[in-house]
């Protein structure tokens, strides 16, 4: 903590505290560098992987910046059809976070306006979301072989979409139950039907948390990988899969990991940035406000 | 216009008993104003009314019409809430409108209805803002607005003005009191501010605890409260209430209180209270029948006591002054210069006409 | 609508919409449960059910086994050196990347110019798909080609080649360095908003009164951001008893199992050995134990909110 000091101007304290003041400053700033390059070297690292030659990637001691910025892999992974890989999960995610969040509003909405099931049917739905993955995927996956649903859009649609339910229903409670209810009986008394209230009153007001929790939703499915791992084969392959897909027995095509890796992070970084405001909540299930 | 049945309504919230057997009507054309303390069921019963909260029992009758059933939609009345309930993506336009647009007015009448409430309310100017660009009593013209420009059969207000400072809340009172003069409609009103509730009604209802503690004319409640709640409820300041015993004194009865100081009761108060004597009892009396004493006789019912004031608190126009009547602070509503100290002797007093003895095991008026 | 208008009959609410409201909170909600019934519970069900029978990669025995595959779990080392190291990863993770965060959530708690910018390059880390976290550190502990080693060279002044993810004493901190990486944004994002909310005055006053920097932050901030704390630690700690891909990119459990957690496990034993009714008991211990932990937090949870 600083200590926030005001002393009269002129007086000789204050010009000590004053120089005191701006060495913290300084000893401040450069903490904050020093973290915020430890924290994104790995990022940096890992980029840089697309622009290197091969000679670069394998060179003793490691070269840290490419000589030019090639963008041969690039070009390689549009030449062998790699980018469908972020199509997939463009086409995965996309879909299911719209299913996700039309379905999670509206039961939302019944949780926080009529208490529905009351509060252990809330705290039930949210705690479904903390099953572990693999203890999801692996029921759902003897029941995907059963209905041959294995390696098809619809199959991992469908996980994803349940998968972020409960973090929908949850996060959406929580962004309704901030709108003055005045607002829905207002509507109500001028003769507005409930989805009337629904369309014209309640999403408006939400819009905010309907962005928010949708880009933390599409998140969580883009990123995913075991589900994609043992629902999909060949047909469906989602980008976190293309990317472990390229560490081989005997060869790790790093140029190609580091490029589907930037290919899909970046989207991710620059939806969090326009988003950071609700960062905290949307992370801490809406216990934080931030 | 509308006249309105309410009869043995009960509302649960889980285990509060939030509405306990109300039984109510209201005339076509009243002003109704349901006044009492916080939580007492005000905004309940008024959104019970609404059709916004569903009711446990009993029965609300619109023009004969038993509405439990109906959508809020379908009652045909308007609402106005405390905290304006304004659509913040909407300007103050469509604000107005949205109520407009739920009927599937055509667009012209629309604006034409809009156009005359926000002249009515004069918010013209303002017609193309955003609520967030509106001041507070913008904002509550505006709530207003959107109520009567669907000429609904019955108004409600719950608490429009607790959100706004005094000064702006006098004026939107008087606006209100003549929008009813204009229109005539039917309104019930929500207030815990007994000067709203006196001002503006009709008919006072006074809530607590979720049933009617007294209700009638402003005046009747005020004059004639029917319990000890109700007689400290309305007023400001507050009523006195003092601990005294029910004794004999001279032909009539009067009131001795702990230090034995003896006040006498008038005629009519002796004889209605005559089977009480030997009893303790609560004395009544308000800060304004308590004034200086004139000098020569006193008049028929009022006596006199010579007091030290302990305390002035000049308002301008009055002075309230404490004293101690049997170790219990009273106050007294004197003229602006009858006292100028504190610590002066003064010789008061008090109305007995209007003073009132409540039963303190009961806390009714006797 | 063909409900009558005016009756007497009072416990039912009104009809509004198309749906009666009694319905309609009820249609609303209906789509939601119907999805996470059938893609959860159901095949939870199933699991349940596969963990009594004996179905695996030799045999497709169908008939009911008892708690055969519990007691082979009970008795199984593999089983509960994974948990054990799930528990051990969580246990020494989960306060570093607190003690991090707190760091720098106080470091970065009063204005400083361009503090937006570094807070937001700061949570970066953690957005990144765990995978490809896990596959960046791969590369970084790379023994020949990676930084890592490069910069412990510099200041060792000889060559270094740890091999990181094949040697088991050098494996758990490169497996540890990744995930405090990756998650230590979490925390300070939290935390710092935990500390925005401390009332200053509070802090101020106890400044006037002469209090030591410690004590004011042990005194006064610490339990005025214990319910975000609280919040922080329990949806962290349920992350990391689940993680897996993270593992799973840098070491697949190896060497041997070393790495081995409880989703790695269960994973190799479901779908590379497809031992399923044995998996399928392992996930359903997984599930009971995580049940009753999972029910308790997010009870505080919402207390919080
Ligand atoms: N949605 C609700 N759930 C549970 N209890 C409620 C609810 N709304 C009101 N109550 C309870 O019902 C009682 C009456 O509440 P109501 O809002 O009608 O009071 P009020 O007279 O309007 O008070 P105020 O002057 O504070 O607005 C209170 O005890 C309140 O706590
Ligand atoms: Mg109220």
């Amino acid at each position: 903590m600083t200590v926030a000091v005001r002393a009269a101007p002129g007086s000789s304290a204050s010009l000590w505290q004053a120089r005191r003041r701006s060495l913290k400053t300084i000893a401040r700033y450069a903490a904050a560098v020093a973290i915020t390059v430890i924290f994104l070297f790995p990022v940096f690292w890992i980029f840089m992987m697309a622009f290197k030659t091969p000679d670069e990637i394998f060179s003793r001691p490691p070269v840290w910046l490419p000589a030019d910025f090639n963008l041969d892999t690039f070009k390689a992974l549009v030449r062998d059809g790699d980018l469908g890989a972020i199509w997939t999960s463009l086409i995965t995610a996309g879909v299911s976070t719209i299913f996700a969040m039309f379905f999670g509003t509206i039961a939302a909405y019944s949780l926080a306006r009529f208490k529905t099931g009351g509060r252990n049917l809330a705290i039930g739905i949210l705690s479904q979301r903390m099953i572990p993955p693999i203890v999801i995927v692996f029921p759902v996956f003897l029941a995907y072989v059963f209905l041959g649903w294995i390696d098809t859009f619809h199959g991992l649609i469908i996980l994803y979409t349940a998968f972020n339910l409960p973090y929908v229903i949850w996060m959406m409670r929580g962004y309704i139950e901030d709108i003055p209810i005045e607002l829905e009986h207002s509507a109500l008394v001028d003769g507005w039907s409930r989805w009337q209230v629904l369309l014209r009153v309640v999403f408006p007001m939400a819009r905010a948390g309907l962005f928010a929790t949708t880009v933390f939703t599409f998140i969580f499915a883009w990123n995913d990988y075991i589900f994609a791992l043992v629902l999909t084969r060949t047909e469906v392959v989602t980008f976190p899969v293309q990317v472990t897909s390229w560490f081989g027995q005997q060869f790790v095509f790093w140029a190609r990991i580091g490029a589907m890796s930037m290919m899909g992070t970046l989207p991710i970084f620059f939806a969090v940035i326009v988003f950071q405001r609700y960062m905290v909540r949307g992370i801490s299930l809406g216990a934080v406000k931030g | 216009m509308a006249h309105i049945r309410i009869s043995s309504l009960h509302k649960y919230y889980d285990s509060v008993h939030a509405v306990r057997g109300i039984d109510l009507d209201i005339r076509d054309g009243e002003f109704t104003v349901l006044v009492g303390p916080s939580g007492c069921g005000k905004s309940t019963m008024l959104r019970a009314i609404a059709g916004l909260e569903n009711i446990d029992s009993g029965t609300i009758e619109i023009d004969d019409e038993v509405v439990n059933n109906l959508a809020p939609g379908d009652r045909d009345v308007a609402m106005v809430f405390q905290n304006y309930a304004l659509y913040p993506y909407m300007n103050v336009f469509d604000n107005i409108a949205f109520g407009l647009r739920a009927r599937k007015f055509p667009a012209r009448e629309i604006t034409a209805r809009v156009q005359a409430a926000a002249e009515t309310l004069d918010i013209v100017e303002l017609l193309k803002r955003l609520p967030r660009q509106l001041s507070g009593g913008q904002r509550q013209r505006v709530a207003i607005g959107r109520a009567i420009v669907r000429d609904a059969r019955l108004f409600l207000f719950d608490e429009p003005l607790s959100n706004l400072d005094a000064q702006l809340r006098e004026g939107m009172r008087v606006e209100i009191k003549q929008l009813h003069q204009r229109l005539g409609k039917t309104m019930i009103y929500v207030t815990h501010d007994q000067i709203e509730a006196m001002t503006l009604a009709d008919r006072i209802v006074l809530l607590k605890d979720g049933s009617i503690e007294q209700e009638g004319a402003p005046l009747d409640l005020f004059e004639r409260p029917v319990s000890r709640f109700v007689a400290g409820f309305l007023g400001s300041p507050s009523m006195n209430f003092l601990p005294a015993k029910l004794v004999e004194n001279g032909t009539y009865l009067g009131l001795r209180f702990a230090d034995d100081v003896t006040l006498a009761l008038p005629a009519a108060a002796s004889q209605r209270l005559a089977s009480r004597v030997g009893q303790d009892v609560t004395f009544g009396v308000r800060t304004e029948h308590i004034t200086p004493a004139r000098d020569g006789e006193l008049d028929d019912g009022f006596v006199d006591l010579l007091v030290t004031i302990d305390l002035t608190q000049p308002t301008g126009s009055r002075t309230y002054a404490s004293f101690k009547l049997a170790g219990v602070a009273v106050q007294a509503e004197l003229r602006a210069h009858d006292v100028e100290q504190p610590g002066e002797q003064i010789k008061l007093q008090i109305d007995m006409n209007r003073a009132i003895v409540i039963d303190p095991s009961t806390e009714l008026v006797i | 609508m063909s409900v009558p208008r005016a009756t007497a009959a009072v416990s039912e609410q009104w009809v509004g919409g198309p749906f009666g409201d009694s319905r309609f909170k009820y249609f609303l909600i209906a789509p939601a449960l119907f999805i996470m019934l059938s893609i959860a519970l159901f095949p939870l069900i199933n699991l349940l059910v596969v963990s009594f029978q004996g179905i695996s990669i030799i045999a497709e025995n169908k008939s009911f086994h008892g708690i055969l595959n519990y007691q082979r779990l009970a008795g199984d080392s593999r089983m509960w050196k994974s948990l054990l190291h799930t528990v051990g990863l969580l246990l020494v993770a989960l306060p570093i990347e607190l003690i991090f965060g707190m760091a720098m959530a106080l470091l970065f708690v009063d204005k400083m110019r361009g503090r937006q910018i570094f807070v937001a390059l700061l949570v970066l880390p953690m957005v990144i798909a765990p995978i490809v976290a896990g596959a960046t550190w791969r590369l970084m502990f790379d023994n020949q080609f990676g930084p890592i080693n490069q910069i412990i060279g510099w200041f060792a002044g000889r060559d270094v080649t740890i091999v990181w993810l094949a040697d088991s004493s050098f494996v758990w901190p490169a497996i540890l360095a990744t995930e405090v990486w990756h998650s230590t944004p979490f925390m300070f994002i939290i935390l710092l908003a935990g500390l925005a909310g401390v009332d200053r005055s509070q802090i101020e006053s106890a400044q006037i009164d002469g209090a030591s920097a410690a004590r004011i932050f042990f005194k006064i901030i610490l339990p005025a951001i214990r319910p975000v704390l609280a919040v922080a630690i329990l949806i962290r700690a349920l992350d990391l008893f689940r993680i897996f891909d993270i593992i799973w990119a840098l070491t697949r459990g190896g060497p041997g199992t070393v790495t081995e957690t409880i989703s790695t496990f269960t994973f190799v034993k479901a779908f590379e050995q497809f031992d399923t009714s044995f998996a399928a008991a392992v996930a359903i211990t997984v599930v009971l134990i995580l049940t009753a932990v999972t029910i308790y937090a997010l009870r505080r949870i919402e207390i919080a909110r």
